[in-house]
């Protein structure tokens, strides 16, 4: 009689019987079964077999000189460590105690003698479909273990990509609270903070839809996007426009952005604010008085750059006045009975606070008491964003990375915006990037961009839309004058700005000119001019606005032409000034 | 959780309704009744009177839904939230693209 | 105990269907394993350590039973039993009916290899 050279397997069964005739007879069977056989006549050979020849399957005489077989099944165990290999005892034992010792020691299972060809088979082949089950769970476990080793190492690495990319910004800037998890990216929560070349800042708080990769992959353009345009002097507006597209291009449709774009203009004493499905911002003034800011926009990533609201709410801000942001990880806190902190939670954050505590502060205490957590949690995003004076906040300017490459010394070029495009497009980061071609005028990208900006807006508000400066200095003139403005904006037919720029080289540096001019019916500069020279700071206020007054102290000369509907101004610029910064930063 | 369909009273509205969270566990089979749906329906009213909870995946979910049913021209309406579920809606202001009744 | 057979044919039957050549070098070592356990057990009942003499008679139990002595087998559980015991005398009375047992199993299994 012929039996079947196994079922298409072949182990290794290590066999541990002092009966030489037993023995006999079970490698014979087993050999027969088509496996490979290793023999031990007691415990300590069966051990020195087990460790030179790591079998699959055990089959262990229960008493054996030497070390009987309890003992080696104990130390069989020890050695395969995380390996399942079955433990079979060889026995004629009748005893239940002794079959129970057996079982304790590691035992898998009983053959009993007489040996019996098929239940030799059967028993074989059960423990060997358990230890290759147990194989299978090990390597899934471990492979489980392996690729998320692999998967933090992976985002970890992308963390480090986007941190270049995303830099903190300005988040480290004195006017600035936050709280943001280290890997907040992968919970698909975005904080960028950038200071605008003209003064002020911007600031973007995001939140993506979902977790892990898939929120943290729209994060990269929304960062190179935001921290581009921002140092190259563009709005907000303009900026959550970009964004939009892009996500929208980018993004599967079920994936959007909810974020805040916060400008804030010290000069101007205000904060443009544009919420697009983040839980409601909180204004807290410097006189404790709060004010809710909701949400009024669908998240980016979801209309279409024609049917995209980019319009920013303007909320005139002085020194002290607090902006509180977030993200909803801080309205979904959750305390241990499972209740959500949610609006009241900072309304009683706030109120707790009172007027001594900074809100920020407030905030994450409010949130620590409610969860219990002292780390706090790390799924939640929380910015204030204080309102200062504009002398305290002048050290933020450029930090961008020069390019080595000589730019052009000797040029000029005209530009000219004309009719309905007056209302629709800001020429200044275009003139801006012209001029930061210069690498003398690099340094100084914020006054030059003031002195553009300041020209523009003349041009713009005084000039084309004749707009009335006093209005300004009331906040009821303050709202008309931005209603009359978007009103006279739609209004521009026959009207044009022209920008002339003039760059040349001199002995000390170069010489920026930039010549003004505007369509509108100008002004009595020379009462202006007269008095703006004798410095008196009474009439000049009546005059102008500080506008023309930051021109005259950042520029060599000031000069006007015509019915004063054209400004000249001379720029210049040292090379010993920059020398040094190019130095080493060519270095 | 569990999402059922039904026609409309005018044959032509397809009735979505969620019982319970409406989140990604509900992905598969909330796509599952509107892209097996008849293809005469003409409007869909996604009915959250059971909802008890949504999310942002939620959200996504009914952007998907109106991608499917037309973009710009797509005809849905969300009924019977309850007042959290209102307040998420509102806060990413979805009746700019849903009628939220 | 005399109601077992000397030897069971049938199992004796599959255990030369199963070893085929080696069936002769199985008998062989069982007959020479067999004697030298009944020399040791003598020895231990000699030196009064009924452990040693447990242990091996229990072994000799295994290979009868295993080799198709059922008879021989059931002898050997009886004396295992009587040395845990420690009943000493009952088990030397026990090794002799071992020693005449093996006689007749050992002469017969030799028959089987002419």
């Amino acid at each position: 009689m012929e039996e079947p050279a196994a079922d298409n397997y072949s182990l290794k069964v290590l066999i541990a019987d002092d009966s030489n005739s037993d023995r006999l007879i079970l490698k014979t069977l087993l050999i027969r079964l088509g496996h490979d056989v290793v023999e031990a006549s007691d415990g300590l050979e069966a051990i020195a077999r087990f460790e030179d020849s790591t079998p699959d399957i055990v089959l262990l005489d229960a008493l054996m000189p030497r070390m009987d077989g309890m003992e080696t099944a104990r130390q069989i165990k020890v050695l395969a460590g995380e390996r399942m290999v079955p433990v079979i005892f060889l026995t004629s034992l009748s005893d239940t105690d002794a079959l129970a010792r057996c079982l304790e020691a590691g035992g898998d299972g009983f053959l009993s003698k007489p040996y019996n060809r098929l239940m030799i088979k059967a028993q074989v082949h059960a423990f060997n479909r358990m230890r290759l089950m147990h194989q299978t769970l090990t390597e899934q476990r471990d492979l489980i273990g392996e690729r998320n080793r692999q998967l933090m190492e992976e985002q970890e690495v992308a963390k480090r990509v986007f941190d270049n990319v995303a830099h903190t910004g300005c988040l480290d800037a004195a006017n600035i609270r936050y709280h943001a998890s280290p890997l907040s990216i992968f919970n698909g929560d975005v904080l960028f903070a950038s200071p605008r070349p003209a003064g002020g800042m911007l600031v973007f708080i995001g939140d993506f839809t979902g977790h892990g990769l898939p929120a943290a992959i729209g994060a990269m353009p929304v960062a190179e996007i935001f921290y581009g345009m921002a140092s190259k002097g563009f709005d907000g507006a303009d900026i959550l426009k970009e964004i939009n597209q892009k996500l929208k291009r980018i993004l599967p449709s079920s994936m959007f952005c909810c974020g805040a774009m916060i400008e804030a203009d010290f000069k101007l004493n205000q904060l443009l604010l544009w919420n697009g499905g983040l839980p409601d911002g909180w204004l807290i003034r410097a006189s404790g008085e709060r004010e809710i800011l909701p949400s009024r926009h669908l998240p980016l990533g979801i209309r279409s750059a024609d049917q995209f609201d980019a319009e920013m709410d303007v909320i005139s801000a002085i020194p002290g006045d607090r902006l509180l942001m977030m993200t909803d990880g801080v309205l979904e806190s959750r305390n241990s009975g499972n209740d959500l902190f949610g609006e009241t939670g900072i309304a009683r954050a706030l109120d707790a606070g009172g007027r001594q505590q900074h809100p920020f502060d407030a905030v994450m205490g409010g949130i620590r008491r409610f969860t219990g957590l002292q780390g706090g949690n790390d799924d939640l995003t929380l910015l204030c964003l204080e309102m200062v004076d504009e002398a305290g906040f002048a050290t933020l300017s450029d930090r961008s990375i020069p390019s080595a490459l000589p730019g052009p010394a000797e040029w000029h070029c005209i530009y000219e915006l004309r009719e309905h495009t007056l209302n629709t497009f800001s020429p200044l980061p275009l003139l801006l990037h012209i001029c930061m071609e210069v690498p003398g005028l690099r340094r100084k990208s914020g006054e030059v961009y003031t002195l553009l900006t300041e020209l523009y807006s003349n041009a713009l508000e005084h000039g084309v839309l004749n707009l009335p400066t006093e209005w300004k200095r009331t906040p009821e003139g303050f709202e008309r004058y931005y209603q009359e403005r978007e009103r006279r904006l739609r209004q521009v037919d026959g009207h044009f700005i022209r920008f002339g720029l003039y760059h040349s080289l001199q002995s000390t540096g170069g010489r920026l000119r930039i010549i003004c001019e505007d369509s509108g019916t100008g002004f009595d500069f020379q009462s202006h001019l007269a008095c703006a020279v004798d410095g008196s700071p009474t009439t000049a206020r009546n005059y102008g606005g500080r506008g023309l007054l930051l021109l005259k102290r950042l520029s060599k000369s000031l000069v006007f032409h015509n019915q004063g509907n054209c400004v000249e101004i001379v720029y210049d610029w040292h090379s010993s000034e920059i020398s040094s910064n190019l130095v080493e930063s060519q270095s | 959780m569990s999402i059922q369909t039904h026609r409309g009273d005018d044959g032509l509205s397809l009735v979505i309704s969620i019982d319970g969270r409406f989140d990604f566990s509900t992905h598969q089979a909330f796509r599952n009744a509107y892209e097996h749906s008849d293809p005469d329906i003409q409007k869909y009213i996604v009915d959250l009177s059971e909802t008890t909870y949504l999310d942002s995946s939620a959200l996504g979910m009914l952007l998907l839904l109106r991608d499917y049913a037309g973009g710009d021209n797509a005809c849905i309406s969300i009924e019977n939230c309850n007042n959290d579920v209102r307040r998420i809606l509102s806060i990413s202001n979805f009746e700019q693209l849903f009628t939220i009744r | 105990m005399k109601n077992k057979p000397h030897l069971d044919e049938e199992a004796l039957a599959e255990l030369r269907d199963v070893m085929e050549g080696e069936f002769k070098l199985l008998i062989q070592t069982f007959i020479s394993d067999s004697l030298e356990r009944i020399a040791s057990l003598k020895a231990a009942l000699n030196a009064g350590d009924a452990n040693a003499f447990c242990n091996m008679v229990h072994s000799l139990k295994g290979s009868s039973i295993n080799i198709g002595a059922p008879r021989l087998g059931t002898i050997c559980q009886a004396a295992e039993m009587a040395g845990k015991a420690q009943e000493l005398n009952q088990a030397s009375i026990l090794l002799i009916a071992i020693e005449t047992e093996f006689q007749i199993v050992s002469d017969r299994l030799r028959a089987l290899l002419i």
